[in-house]
């Protein structure tokens, strides 16, 4: 759980590094319109889990998954994303499987789920 | 544009995503996969809308109100509209104010959220009614 209010908010600079990379270079963000990208970012952060975690609900299973992820853009009317994210996925898969038989080299920061046992 | 590899391509921190993630209801656990997917397709989200909001501005200034309008014109950007109101002068929401009035209900004139003077422009976060 968070401690602090913001912890529910995505770092701003992170968001404008994204952006920036993202827009032609010279184009400057003014302060008002970092902050409102980076809620904008978080808030979506929680209205894909919800939508995710419906389905998941609708289906009465427990876990989420990365499939319920991708079958939630579908409801929240972000199709454009299905694809780019279909591909994301199927390269997560890979990868993840390659590391397991490659015996785990690094791990994600603050994982609870994953249980990971080295050696 | 390079297509993504690895996890790497990630920005976001992957331990600020899951703590967001979790403070929602009904989540308990987040497993790698779904926390990676999340924070991808924030990402993806928030360069979509960066760069509609961009081809809203004319010259090389990303403002406030050009992110603003994106949300307002897509209803699938509706669940931001609370966080991103557009915002109005003080001088357009004395017009609104005015035309309210001038629309003949004199009942609720005043009073309501008229307690905006700041000096600054760009300050009440009007909803506009029509």
């Amino acid at each position: 759980m968070a401690e602090k209010l913001e912890d529910l908010n995505l770092p701003m600079t992170v968001v404008t590094r994204i952006v920036k990379e993202a827009l032609p270079e010279g184009v400057s963000i003014s302060k008002e319109a970092r902050t409102g990208l980076a809620k904008a970012a978080s808030v979506f952060v929680l209205y894909v889990t919800s939508a995710a975690t419906n389905i998941v609900k609708n289906k009465k299973r427990k876990a989420l998954t990365g499939q319920d992820v991708l079958d939630a853009m579908k409801d929240i009317e972000f199709d454009r994303f299905i694809e780019p994210l279909g591909e994301a996925l199927e390269q997560y898969k890979q990868i993840a499987s390659a590391r397991k038989s490659g015996a785990g080299k690094k791990k994600d920061e603050g994982e609870e789920v994953e249980t990971i046992e080295d050696d | 544009m390079a297509t993504p590899k690895t996890e790497k391509d990630l920005h976001l921190p992957l331990s600020r995503v899951k703590t967001i993630m979790k403070s929602s209801p009904d989540v308990e656990a987040v497993g790698p996969e779904p926390l990676y997917l999340v924070t991808k397709v924030t990402e993806m989200f928030v360069i979509d809308l960066a760069k509609r909001a961009y081809k809203n501005c004319k010259g090389n200034n990303l403002e406030y109100k050009h992110i603003a309008e994106v949300v307002q014109e897509d209803d699938t950007l509706d669940f931001l509209r609370e966080i991103m109101p557009r915002k109005i002068t003080v001088r357009q929401f004395k017009e609104i104010m005015a035309k309210k009035a001038a629309k003949g209900d004199r009942s609720d004139e005043s009073t309501e959220d008229s307690s905006e003077e700041e000096s600054s422009e760009e300050s009440s976060s009007g909803n506009e009614e029509s």
